[in-house]
Order: structure tokens, then sequence, then C-alpha cells
């Protein structure tokens, strides 16, 4: 049995931690939930995670800064940005700061199984999820 | 990975930039022929007429103005589903105009020498410079109006691209190189966002190809595989209408879910009412 | 959207111009109705009664000369009869005389006595006019008198029989002759010395006549013109009042303020007639303009519906997967997650429906702190689609304004989009509640720390259609609109602006005290 992927799930709406954590779990992640910001700054800076799924934009801290954040301090770590208010200039944004991917809400839980399983397989850890199926 | 649309102002340098371009990076040239053969085949077109849409007005294109949109609707889905594919330089099909808001698709002007041009076309129909000069300014004249009649749009408008080239002091091969520098660059990583709104873009386009012969006038959107279709109609003619609608678009691959909108046809109703 | 809420939306729109169209109209029909009820009393009319007056003063004053003069004409008349008279009775006299004195003959005497008595029989009509019976009778018994006593003594002379009764007759008849003549004399001579006091008399009376009328006269005109003239330029400053309060974009009907009924009534019934035309004009513009700020905000509320369908749908798939493995209460949580996520869309679209829709727009006691949460929740989701923060804060204790609530979140929204625009990405806007300088007023600040508004432009702000937005971006009228709405409710608004630092727009609104209740509908 492989290492589980560490994912680290921040959202300011609790209904998206609650029920990411039990998708994720199922495809072989370790899913850390917050919905405050900073202490999930305060989490990521003690651990490496392999994955970041942050919502972009919340109140005190953008997903943005925390994209920053993981990029300087865990640069392997994959960030995958999931927000309501996508646009092309946001997107592109986020792409340029080095998010792995970018995720438009709504979108559904075999949406985000299958960029995280397009993140495993580009840190060299394929999970067992179909990644062509739609 | 990503793509480049890119358009200019004379069509034969956009043609080869844009084919020098996909040389150089190694991605596949969309050639407008292929493309328009295409359509030609699977709509049972004659392929010269078809062309014509490109770049001729409504008026003067010898068919109905109905005829003319739906044709230029056939080109817009054949050009958006090989947009699908990878990598991908496209030049000659308009894509610049109905192609938005997808952010893997770098957006390319190249804007030419009015000299350059001027020889060209001189020399293309062997003219005098001066008569070129006559014809060029109604030729520009001409598109503009094409743009605005078939998209509602200005082409020349420098913010609806992502890079205007002027070939004034920039040569091709620079060009070239600038875009292929420039695609590189993370912000034009298709994602899954990206994707999505290119295959929201491309559904849509495939079900108004399949309902403007008998909808012309229906505006569609499609979002997350769930279509919007307004039309104008009258009350009395909605139920009849939804269901039309519903048949028709119902079994386009893709599409989970059709909904049918109704803008009441303020025109034909006061005009029935006095009957 | 469907379009059956869209085809609600503008209904209820219309209808909301039509109810504010209606109530003008009922307010100008009122003001219609008051000012016809008045008694007509037209300023022609006042003039051409004004120029009556002086003309029928004049007429008198005519006529009054008229009369003098021909009184003083009457009396000159008399005089000269009377003169005639005494000159004829005093020339027999003096026949008379000579005969006493020197014997010549009576006959001259009689002669001019018969001419007295014919001067006096001749003009007897005039001197009984004049006089009357009694004097005309009195002169002509003197006369009748003197002259038989002239005819006994010249019948007496005739006879030549010079006696002494005959002298004794003749001295008795020389006594009678002159005691007669004597009186005859003098009581002319009295008559006419009165006759000329009485012109002396008329004459003054008619000097006096005219210097009075002439000041009454100039009097009356001078109170005339003045009444005219303040009553004009009474109107008239009253109409330039009613004007600069109708710039201000106050449009309530002129009532009568006289009792009165003149041609500046119908100038104040077409200026109410303009008014309502300009209001139902005004209420067009600012509902089209709030539908702008509606279109606005659904960019915003279209990405903010996204996070509550999102929930939905991951929520719903995960049920659907999990279904068997999850115990009732999981599934029932995950159900209640789904209701309640429903709930906030449709809040979010709600509140935007609500604001796009409410269609009687009415003056109320309003809480000018809850008003500008609700302005900002309404603007929120713009505020999230631009990462900009705003904050809000109060200093002071609570406001209440008396407004239409309506346009008030219109013209507040309209600032709070405004300063949205002018700020760079992810910067903040602030907005301040607060006591204004002035007492009785509260001050309502939005800050922005953008590029702020050049100094040659900040004036022109406030202009219909001046714009710095590109073409098709704005209209240019929405600061108009909001200073037509602020000035409606007693207040103003204010800009300043440092370039490069930001823009502040102040509103100012007159606070109601909030034990008293206004209702004044």
């Amino acid at each position: 049995m492989p290492e589980k992927l560490k994912v680290l799930v921040l959202d300011d709406e609790p209904i998206v931690g609650k029920r990411l954590k039990p998708a994720l779990s199922k495809i072989g992640c370790e899913v850390e939930v917050f919905e405050e910001p900073k202490s999930a700054l305060t989490r990521i800076e003690e651990k490496e995670f392999d994955i970041v799924v942050t919502d972009i934009r919340m109140d005190e801290i953008d997903g943005m800064e925390v994209l920053d954040y993981v990029a300087k301090r865990w640069p392997r770590t994959k960030v995958v940005m999931i927000t309501g208010y996508a646009m092309m200039a946001l997107a592109r944004e986020a792409m340029e700061k080095g998010a792995f991917d970018f995720i438009a809400k709504p979108f559904k839980p075999d949406d985000l199984r299958r960029v995280i399983a397009k993140a495993a397989k580009a840190l060299g850890r394929p999970i067992d999820f179909d990644t062509d199926s739609k | 990975m990503s793509s480049i649309i890119i358009a200019s102002d004379s069509p034969e340098t956009g043609r080869r930039i844009a084919d020098e371009t996909a040389k150089f990076l190694g991605y596949t040239y969309m050639d407008p022929e292929d493309v328009l053969s295409a359509v030609a085949t699977k709509r049972n077109l004659d392929k010269d007429k078809l062309k014509k849409v490109l770049d001729t007005l409504p008026s003067s294109f010898g068919r109905t103005s109905r005829v003319w949109r739906q044709w230029l609707a056939f080109i817009q889905e054949a050009t958006l589903g090989r947009l699908m594919e990878d990598q991908m330089v496209c030049h000659g099909l308009a894509a610049h105009l109905y192609v938005m808001g997808v952010s893997h698709i770098l957006k390319v002007r190249i804007i030419t020498s009015e000299m350059e041009r001027l020889q060209i076309l001189a020399s293309q129909r062997d003219i005098s410079a001066d008569k070129a000069k006559k014809i060029m300014k109604r030729m520009e004249k001409q598109r503009h109006q094409w743009c605005l009649q078939a998209f509602q749009m200005d082409e020349t408008d420098p913010s609806r691209y992502d890079l205007v080239i002027s070939l004034n002091q920039i040569t091709a091969k620079e060009a070239v190189k600038t875009i292929a520098g420039v695609i590189k660059y993370k912000k034009f990583k298709p994602m899954t966002y990206s994707i999505k709104c290119l295959e929201d873009l491309e559904l849509e386009s495939r079900v108004r190809a399949s309902i403007i012969k008998d909808h012309p006038e229906a505006s569609v959107t499609a979002r997350d595989k769930t279509i919007t279709v307004k039309v104008k109609t009258l009350k009395r003619e909605r139920k009849k209408k939804t269901a039309a609608i519903k048949e028709l678009v119902g079994g386009i691959d893709g599409v989970d879910y059709v909904e049918v909108h109704f803008i009441n046809d303020i025109v034909r109703q006061a005009a029935e009412s006095f009957r | 959207m469907t379009g059956a809420d869209l085809d609600n939306t503008d209904g209820s729109g219309s209808q909301r111009i039509l109810v504010g169209r209606y109530r003008q109209m009922d307010a100008v029909n009122k003001a219609r109705e008051a000012l016809l009820g008045r008694r007509e009393f037209s300023l022609r009319l006042q003039i051409s009664l004004g120029f009556f007056l002086v003309f029928l003063i004049a007429v008198a004053i005519g006529t009054a000369l008229l009369v003098t003069i021909y009184q003083i004409e009457n009396k000159l008349i008399f005089l000269e009869i009377v003169n005639d008279y005494v000159i004829e009775i005093q020339q027999a006299r003096r026949f008379e005389k000579n005969f006493f004195l020197y014997g010549t003959n009576l006959s001259d005497a009689l002669e001019n006595v018969y001419t007295a008595k014919d001067i006096l029989e001749r003009n007897a009509n005039e001197l009984i006019k004049i006089q009357g019976k009694d004097v005309q009778d009195t002169i002509l018994t003197n006369i009748s008198h003197y002259e038989e006593i002239l005819e006994r003594l010249a019948s007496l002379e005739e006879a030549k029989d010079k006696t002494l009764d005959y002298l004794i007759q003749k001295k008795e008849m020389e006594l009678g002759l002159r005691d007669q003549g004597q009186k005859m004399i003098s009581y002319a001579q009295d008559m006419m010395a009165s006759e000329r006091d009485s012109v002396t008399r008329v004459i003054l009376k008619a000097r006096s006549i005219h210097i009075f009328s002439f000041i009454c006269l100039l009097i009356f005109m001078a109170l005339n013109a003045y009444l005219l003239g303040s009553q004009i330029l009474g109107h008239i400053r009253r109409f330039a009042d009613h004007s600069k309060r109708i710039a201000m974009g106050d449009f309530t009907p002129i009532m009568p303020s006289r009792r009165f009924r003149n041609e500046f009534t119908d100038l104040a019934l077409a200026i109410n007639y303009m008014m309502q035309e300009l209001e139902s004009r005004e209420t067009v513009l600012i509902q089209s303009h709030k539908m702008r700020a509606v279109g606005t905000l659904t960019a915003g509320i279209a990405h903010e519906l996204n996070n509550p369908l999102n929930n939905i749908t991951l929520t719903a798939h995960m049920l659907l997967e999990d279904f068997d493995n999850l115990s009732v209460d999981e599934r029932k949580e995950m159900m209640s997650d789904v209701v309640s996520e429903a709930d906030r869309a449709k809040d979010i679209i709600r509140n935007l429906l609500d604001f796009a829709r409410e269609s009687s727009s009415q003056m109320e006691t309003l809480d000018l702190e809850k008003l500008l949460k609700d302005t900002i929740h309404l603007a929120s989701n713009q505020i999230k689609l631009t990462r900009m923060k705003i904050r809000f804060q109060t200093v002071g204790h609570l406001c209440h304004i008396h407004g239409d609530g309506q346009q008030l979140r219109q013209v507040f929204l309209n600032l709070i989009l405004n300063a949205i625009d002018a700020s760079p990405n992810e910067g903040e806007i602030q907005i301040l509640l607060l006591p204004a300088d002035e007492p009785g007023y509260a001050a309502v600040k939005v800050i922005d720390f953008g590029s702020g508004i050049p100094d040659h432009v900040l004036g022109s702000i406030f202009d219909p259609f001046f714009t710095t937005k590109s073409k098709g971006k704005g209209t240019g009228l929405g600061l108009s609109v909001s200073q037509g709405i602020i000035a409606k409710h007693g207040g103003r608004i204010q800009v300043s602006s440092t370039e490069g630092k930001g823009t502040t727009f102040t509103v100012i609104l007159p606070v109601t005290p909030i034990a008293m209740k206004i209702d004044n509908e």
C-alpha cells in the first residue's frame, strides 16, 4: 500500500470541506479541511501537502495569497484553485502564479477527483482513478 | 496544450505567419481549406460558395441572409470542433470573433504596412497603385461591415487581442518567435476551467448549427451540458416550439438538458391582433 | 432569470412609473382645481379698472371745473346786469338831482328808469334764477315805487301850479325820491358786493377743488402703480423661487397663494403641467438608471450563485454516490444542507429582484444605517467579484431620515459601484455614516482610494451626460440622477478628490428626530 496523498482543502464554505473530505478519501487521499485561511496557512507552514485545494475569494486572505505562499514554501506541492468567480483574467493570473489547475464552481466531485488524479500522476504517484472518463 | 488564433489585416500575411508559427512550435496548422471542405462535404454544399460567406456581406452574397447566417454557423461549428484538438494554430475562419473567454487560446493580431498590402493587391489583380488604393479602402469598409453584421464586433479594436504585432518594424520571423515565446507563458496553459469554457462554446455552436435552419432567430447558450435556447414566439406557439426544439437538440451528443425560454414576439403579436 | 421573470420585472417597473405618474397627476389635478377655484380677478381687469378710475376722477374734476366756470359765468352776467341797472338808476338820480337843483326836466330821469326797468324785465329770468323771486320782487317794487313817485312828480310839474301845496308836495316827493333812490342803489350795491364776494369764493373753491383733486389723483395713481407693481413683482419672485425649487428636483405642484385668480394662475397651471411631464420623465430616467445598476449587479449575482450551487452539486453527488453506506441521520443532514443552500440561492436572487422590481416608492421614516447596510449587501457580490474590501463605520448614534428608501438605495448603490469602478483591483472602499457639520444633518461618505478625479473634470461630474467611462459603459447620468434624488430629499452631494489618492463623495441629508414620526404624505 503506497503512502496516501496528503491533501488540504481550504474553502470558507463549510459544506465544500464536508463533502470533499469523503469524496477524496475514497480515492486514497488523506484530507485535512480548513475554513479559515489563516489556520490553513499555519498548517501548510508546518506540513508539506502533496495537493492544496483552495477557494480564491475569501474574507481576510485571498486564495491567490495562499497559492503564492504554497509555491514559495513547498514548490513541489500542486495547488488547485476552485472559485465561483471564474473569469478568464483570474484563471490566467492563477496559472501564471503556478497553479496546477483552475476549476470553476459549481463542479462535480468527479471533476475534482480527475484533477487530483492528474496531479498525482504529475507528482509521480498515480492513483487509481480513470482520468479520461467523463 | 494551448492554441493560437491569428487575425490579420492581410489574409496572405496572416496565413504565412500562422503556418510558420505552427511549424516553429510543432503545432498543427488548421488549414481553412480543410475546414471548409469538411463543412461542404458534411452539409452537401458548394465549397466555393461556402468560402464566399467569410468575405461577402449578406447583401451581395447571392442567397438570402438567412442562408448566409446558416452557413456561417456551419463554419463556426467546424472551426470550434477543430479547436478542441490540442495545439492548433487557426487563421482565416474569423475565430477571433467568436472564441471568447478561453484562457488557453492566445489571440494575436498581425498588422501589416499599408504599402505592402497595396503592393500585394496591385500585383494580384494587375492594376495601378491608385486603383489598388481605392479598392483597398472599399475592402476595408466592407470588412468592417462584415464583422458588424456577423458578430456585432469591431475586429480592429486592439483590446480584443492578447498580442498585437505590427510588421512595420518587426519581421515575420521575429513575430513568429514572439508568438512562440508568449504561448509558453504559464497563463496560457489549459486547465479544467478553460477546457470547459471551450467545450461550452463548441457545444453551443453545434446546437446552433442544428437548429438554425428551423429557428434562425434562436439564441443558444451552453453551460455545463445544459442548453438554453431563447426564441421569439407567440404565446400560443410556445408548446409546439418547445417540443420541436427539445426534439432537435435533445439528440445532440453532449447535451444533458435543454431549456427553452421565450421572448414575446411583440411585433408579430401586434400584427396579428390587427387582423 | 427566466424570460417570465424578466417580463415581470419590466412590468412592475413600468407599473411603478405609472403609480408615480398617477400620484403626480393627482397632485397636479388638485392644484389645478385649487387654482381654478379662485374667483377671477385678472391683471388685465385690475389695470383697466385702475385706468377707468383715473378716468372717472378726471371726469369728476373736469365736471367740477365746468360747474364752477358756469357758476362764475352766471355770477358775472348777474353782476353785469346789476351794474347796468345801477348805472341807469344812478343816471336817473343824477337827472333827478338836476331837476331839483336846476329845474331841468324829469323826462330824462324817467327814461333812465324805464331803461333800468327794462333791463330788469329783460333779464328777469336770469335774475330769478340767480337771486330768487324775492330779490327780484323787492327790486321791482323798489323801482316801481321810484317810478311812481317820479311820474307823480312829473305830472305835478306839468300842472305848473306853483302853490305851497305844490312845494310841500314837491318837497315830500323829493324826500321820498331820495330815500327810495338811496334804498335802490344801496340795495343793488349790496347785492353786487355780495355777488362779488360769492364769485371770489367760488373761484377760491374751484382752485382748492383742483388742487385737492390733483393730489387725490396723484395718490391714487401712485397707489395703483404700487399695488400693481408689487403684485406682478411678487408673482415673478414667487415663480423665480418655484423655478429654483424645480431645478433642485422638487416637483410639488404650485398651489394658489392669493385669493384671486389672474394671468399668473394660467402660468402656474402651465408650470404644473410641465412639472408633471418632467416628473414622469424623471421617473423613467431613474427607473432606467436603476435597471442599469441591476444589470451591473447581475454579473456579481451570477458568480455568487455559484457558491450555493456548488454546495448543492457536491452534496447531491455525494449523497447519490454513498447513499447505501450512509446512516439515515447523515442522509437527512445532507438533504437539509441542500435545502438550506437552495434557500440561500433564492435569497441572493431575491435581494436583487426586490431592488429591481420594488414597485411603489414612498416617503417614509428610514434608518439610514440599515439602509446603508442593505445597499452594501446588495453590492457585496460586485465587491467580491472585483476582490475589493468594503469597510462600513458609523459614528454617533442612530440616524433616521425621512425619504424614499428605493431611490436613496439607488443613490448609494450608484456611488458604491462608481467607487468600485474607480478603485484598483483588490482595493478598499470606506463608507462612513456620521453627523454632518451643520446640526440636523447626517453625512454619508463613500471613499475610494483610486486615481482620483482631475480638477478640471471635478466641476462637471454632476452634469448630465458627462462621463469618464468608455463609450457604452456609462451613460453619464448616474451622478446627475443621484443629485436630483438627493436634492428632492433636501440634501446635497459633495465631492472632493485628490489626484492619485482617491475620491470622497459626501451625501448630506436632513435627519428626522426619532421621537417625531413624520407622516405627512
